[in-house]
């Protein structure tokens, strides 16, 4: 066999093995082991073969993991935790109600305004879900909104989680590809507001149509700005990851952990005790160190795939179709919306990244590609953070879609009384919403590359 | 001794060394949960060091990527207790009983085997750089601390493993038995239920397993 | 007998590979296409900093290296790294490499990696771009943040600026916001970093230093090669290497055309300004490196000494 067919042999094993349900982290390191062994001994006969091989594979759970930008991760996450521990959600929401209460669907559009708030600070979009699940549902149905709607707003309103900083998933994909992780920070911004606008439209629309989620009225303006010292906290965390990184005054390392201690001090403000904290470091270390491990695990497969040279081959095998870029691009995406019905954001990006990244560059014509002689019209840096908000987005999307989307079953969950169909009905809108969204990517790439252009 | 006389029995000498483990699992985390607040700081200094007093941390970076071995596996063998290393249950939700067992067990040994690998292998790259020489890029830094943490990590989760091989074993032994101290899998809706519990806080109370 | 050699490199192929890319040509014509090289760029086969782990496990025959990634991992190179030492260009570096690559001491030292030593990369000097005044003397440098790692970093200190931290990815926004004033690379590096679109000036020769980067090969690999492959491969060293220079000529064309472009100020140190660099900031590391390699029991001011008999 050649080490081409080993590289083809083993990415099918892998597949199997994830697919009856090995846990992706440590399938993907056996198979990259497996692997690194047969192609080994081809070279240096099965002894010493087998020694290099585990050797090799020894030393990337540590190379690969010891790196500067991936220490944002638990930065990143530890806002998400901390925010939620000290209450800030609740007020966000108390906020945003107060503010925008008085539109048609007035509620859940304050629902989508306070899901992006904590999306900036939480880069977990189920979690997002769950929280918003119990903060908001109950005070929409109190007055008069349906389940379906107020059940559907929430678990779409999760999504928006990670594309708008500090995202974890976005770092994911930076770091797999080489790319700047700032800039890939600053580049869902803009896509994760656009999605929040067109949420809020479509809810405005349906509601003043249907009649079923009537205005809230009735708040004082002194009541209004009462309720906004409670969203400052979080407010700062986004002022100050976007405004450090998007000047370049600090790194996202730095931009992390100065969120992080602010959310931390106003938690201790707002009443937080250190048992929470505890609670809020715990989670956030387990989280971090199955990310680390899916990371590193993905990656010794990785290396494998690096000495079969299976990377290379299905770049020239995609360039060779001679279809045009963009349908390729378009059945690239599909592809990623079947998959991620089934799989999970993270897991689908680090599995396929390695093989399916360096096509979509060739396709735009490498990557040191001037935008003039692109095929997608950018240079192949923009291209990258183009393509990454793009599969992120198409990941989010597939958390509302069935069969097993899971943010409405987080939102069923925590409202037994709302069964998951009807959150998936009630989804429908936002589905069409999010396709919608991601055309106009498509066609429009500077929403998502006129931050990073000028950085 | 154990369950495999007795069915519903409790395998006592397991649980004992079951909660043993777990012990050292959650100092893991701990550390790494403290690691990652003492990062945090640490650029927190870095930052107001550099704007204010024209000192930045020296060998920032350098510092930082060797610290992060703690938190990147301190925590690796209470996740793996916990069912916390993500995986897709689709097709595992749907065997019950004894071929949900075996499933589970073969799973766990696949695992079980390519730890010891990378054990063997993280060893051979700590001793390297402990006996030939290894250092950091900006300040010189020793790695060798930092990539021993590696195998001593990957070690408690081989143990952890174990265990759970020992009771995923007993389980197809005796289908019917009480999993103890076992991750067990769960439909999509109590999946979303436990998303919900890790939102809220609320997995303090059965930790040790989600039996 | 076909032998296929895999090479770990970092990076896109650049002039900083070209000699690789043009050994590999030479071996074909050599050879009639037997033996061959799979040059493997982007860190595909290997993290660069464990690039000698590899070639200690076997994983793959040949690979660049430098030194400064890890200094411990190979002491005696890093002389070739001492700041100020005063290379003037290129073609004068690839001699006192190939002195200093040849030395007992060093080949022993490659060797604990079971590596051997096949041919340098010769590095330009690593100049500073930087924003605001330029500085005309060595005390314009003091309280200057700068970003500028290891060696350079430690000489820069001596004479009172603040080496800070940031990658290399990040240094144009670093110097932009003013995180720090300049930041030392080598031209290629500047350029790709685009540094020089946030400064206006640009030190032509102060040459502080340069990391050292050879080309490693496995020694059990070489030995198990065929004479006449051995043959081909050694004599194909100096070839490549000229190519190289060919190509770096063009990164330097290309280089002070932006400057050029870009209106940025060349500053150019007289010999008595470059002779108190090198008393400030050069010696006294000097003499503190070869204190440390005597410690560990290398002979540091041998080394020390051929590599400047190779330049004065
Ligand atoms: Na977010
Ligand atoms: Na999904």
């Amino acid at each position: 066999m050649t080490p081409f067919e080993i590289g083809l042999l083993m990415t099918g094993l892998l597949l199997v093995l994830v697919v009856i349900g090995m846990r992706v982290a440590f399938a993907a390191a056996l198979v990259g082991t497996l692997g690194l062994i047969a192609i080994f001994s081809m070279r240096l006969g099965f002894e010493k073969g087998f020694v290099a091989a585990l050797k090799m594979a020894g030393t990337i759970p540590h190379s690969k993991s010891v790196t500067y930008s991936l220490s944002v991760l638990p930065t990143f996450i530890l806002i998400g935790f901390l925010a939620f521990y000290a209450g800030f959600t609740r007020q966000l929401f108390e906020a945003a109600k107060r503010w925008l209460g008085w539109l048609p669907g007035g509620m859940a559009v304050g629902t989508v305004f306070a899901t992006a708030g904590f999306a900036a600070v939480s880069g977990a979009s189920v979690a997002t879900a769950a929280v918003f699940a119990r903060v908001a549902i109950p005070e929409m149905l109190d007055v008069g909104y349906s389940k379906r709607l107020s059940a559907a707003v929430v678990a779409a309103g999760g999504t928006l989680a990670s594309l708008i900083p500090p995202s974890a998933i976005l770092v994911i994909y930076a770091i797999l590809v080489e790319q700047s992780v700032a800039k890939l920070l600053i580049a869902g911004f803009l896509p994760g507001l656009f999605s929040a606008l067109i949420y809020i439209l479509i809810i405005v629309g349906i509601s003043a149509f249907r009649g079923d989620a009537p205005p809230v009225r009735g708040f004082t303006w002194s009541q209004r700005i009462q309720s906004v010292p409670g969203t400052l906290p979080i407010l700062a965390v986004v002022a100050i990851i976007f405004g450090s990184l998007y000047f370049g005054i600090a790194t996202p390392t730095e931009a992390g952990a100065l969120g992080a201690f602010v959310v931390l001090i106003a938690a201790f403000i707002n009443g937080m005790r250190t048992k929470q904290l505890g609670q809020a470091l715990h989670e956030t270390a387990k989280l971090t160190v199955m990310i680390f491990t899916l990371i590193w695990g993905v990656l010794v497969y990785v290396r494998f795939l690096g000495f079969a040279g299976l990377p290379d081959a299905f770049r020239d095998f995609i360039v060779s179709l001679h279809f045009s870029p963009w349908l390729t691009l378009v059945i690239i995406l599909c592809a990623y919306a079947v998959l991620g019905m089934f799989m999970d954001a993270i897991g689908m990006l680090v599995l396929t990244l390695p093989v399916v990244y360096p096509a979509v560059m060739a396709l735009n014509g490498g990557e040191t590609v001037s935008a003039a002689d692109s095929a997608f019209g950018m240079s192949g840096e923009l291209c990258a953070i183009w393509f990454g908000i793009l599969v992120v987005k198409m990941a989010e999307l597939c958390l509302i879609t069935p069969p097993i989307g899971l943010n409405c079953f987080v939102v069923s969950g925590v409202r037994p009384d709302i069964p998951v169909q009807e959150v998936f009905r009630g989804c429908a809108p936002f589905f069409v919403a999010d396709v919608l969204t991601i055309a106009l990517l498509v066609a429009f790439p500077a929403i998502i590359t006129i931050l990073p252009a000028i950085m | 001794m154990t369950s495999q006389t007795a069915p519903s029995g409790r395998p006592e000498t397991y649980i004992r060394f079951d909660g043993a483990l777990g012990r050292i699992e959650n100092l893991f985390n701990l550390i790494a949960a403290a690691s990652i607040l003492a990062l945090m700081l640490l650029a927190v200094v870095q930052i107001i060091g550099r704007t204010f007093f024209n000192s930045p941390v020296p060998g920032f970076i350098d510092l930082t990527e060797q610290a992060m071995a703690a938190f990147a596996f301190g925590g690796i063998a209470y996740c793996q207790r916990v069912g916390g290393h993500i995986r897709m249950e689709i097709v595992l939700g749907r065997f019950k009983g004894r071929a949900l067992w075996i499933a589970e067990l073969v799973g766990v040994v696949l695992i079980w085997l390519v730890v010891a690998a990378l054990i063997y292998g993280s060893w051979f790259h700590f001793e390297r750089s402990y006996q030939i020489g290894d250092s950091t890029i900006d300040v010189g830094l020793p790695t060798w601390p930092s990539k021993l943490l590696v195998p001593v990590a990957l070690s408690l989760l081989w143990l952890r493993l174990s265990m759970q091989i020992y009771g995923y074993l007993r389980l197809v032994l005796h289908p019917d038995a009480e999993p103890i101290a076992v991750p067990v899998i769960e439909d999509v809706t109590t999946a979303a239920q436990h998303e919900i519990e890790e939102a809220f806080g609320e997995d303090g109370a059965n930790e040790g397993g989600r039996a | 007998q076909d032998v296929t050699w895999n090479v770990s490199v970092w990076g896109k192929r650049r002039a900083f590979t070209e000699h690789l890319e043009k050994l590999n040509e030479l071996l074909a014509q050599k050879t009639d296409g037997k033996f061959k090289l799979n040059i493997a760029y982007g860190e595909a086969l290997s993290k660069s900093r464990e690039n000698l782990d590899g070639i200690s496990i076997g994983a793959f025959e040949m690979a660049q290296i430098c030194a400064s990634y890890h200094e411990d991992k190979n002491p005696t190179l890093t002389v070739l790294e001492l700041p100020f030492l005063g290379v003037p260009d290129l073609k004068t570096q690839i001699e006192v490499d190939e002195a200093l690559y040849h030395h007992p001491a060093v080949q022993k030292d490659l060797a604990r990696w079971n590596a051997k030593l096949l041919m340098s990369s010769p590095m330009p000097q690593y100049n500073f771009v930087g924003k605001g005044d330029a500085p005309k003397k060595v005390e314009d440098f003091s309280g200057m943040r700068v970003r500028a790692l290891g060696g350079i970093g430690k000489a820069m200190e001596t004479i009172g600026a603040v080496p800070t931290t940031v990658t290399a990815a990040e240094t144009f926004q670093a110097i932009d916001s003013g995180t720090v004033r300049s930041a030392s690379f080598a031209p290629h590096a500047h350029l790709s970093f685009k540094t020089y679109e946030a400064s206006n000036w640009w030190t032509t020769n102060l040459n502080p230093g340069t990391v050292n980067c050879p080309v490693v090969i496995n020694i059990d690999a070489y030995n198990a090669l065929p004479d006449d492959y051995k043959q081909a491969l050694d004599s194909s060293v100096k070839e490549s290497l000229d190519h190289y220079l060919a190509e770096y000529d063009k990164v330097y064309d290309q280089w002070y055309k932006t400057l050029d472009e870009m209106k940025i100020e060349q500053v150019t140190f007289d010999k008595d300004e470059l002779t108190a660099f090198k008393h400030k900031a050069g010696e006294p590391l000097w003499q503190a490196w070869v204190e440390e390699m005597n410690a560990k029991g290398i002979p540091g001011q041998e080394l020390l000494d051929l590599v400047q008999s190779k330049l004065n």
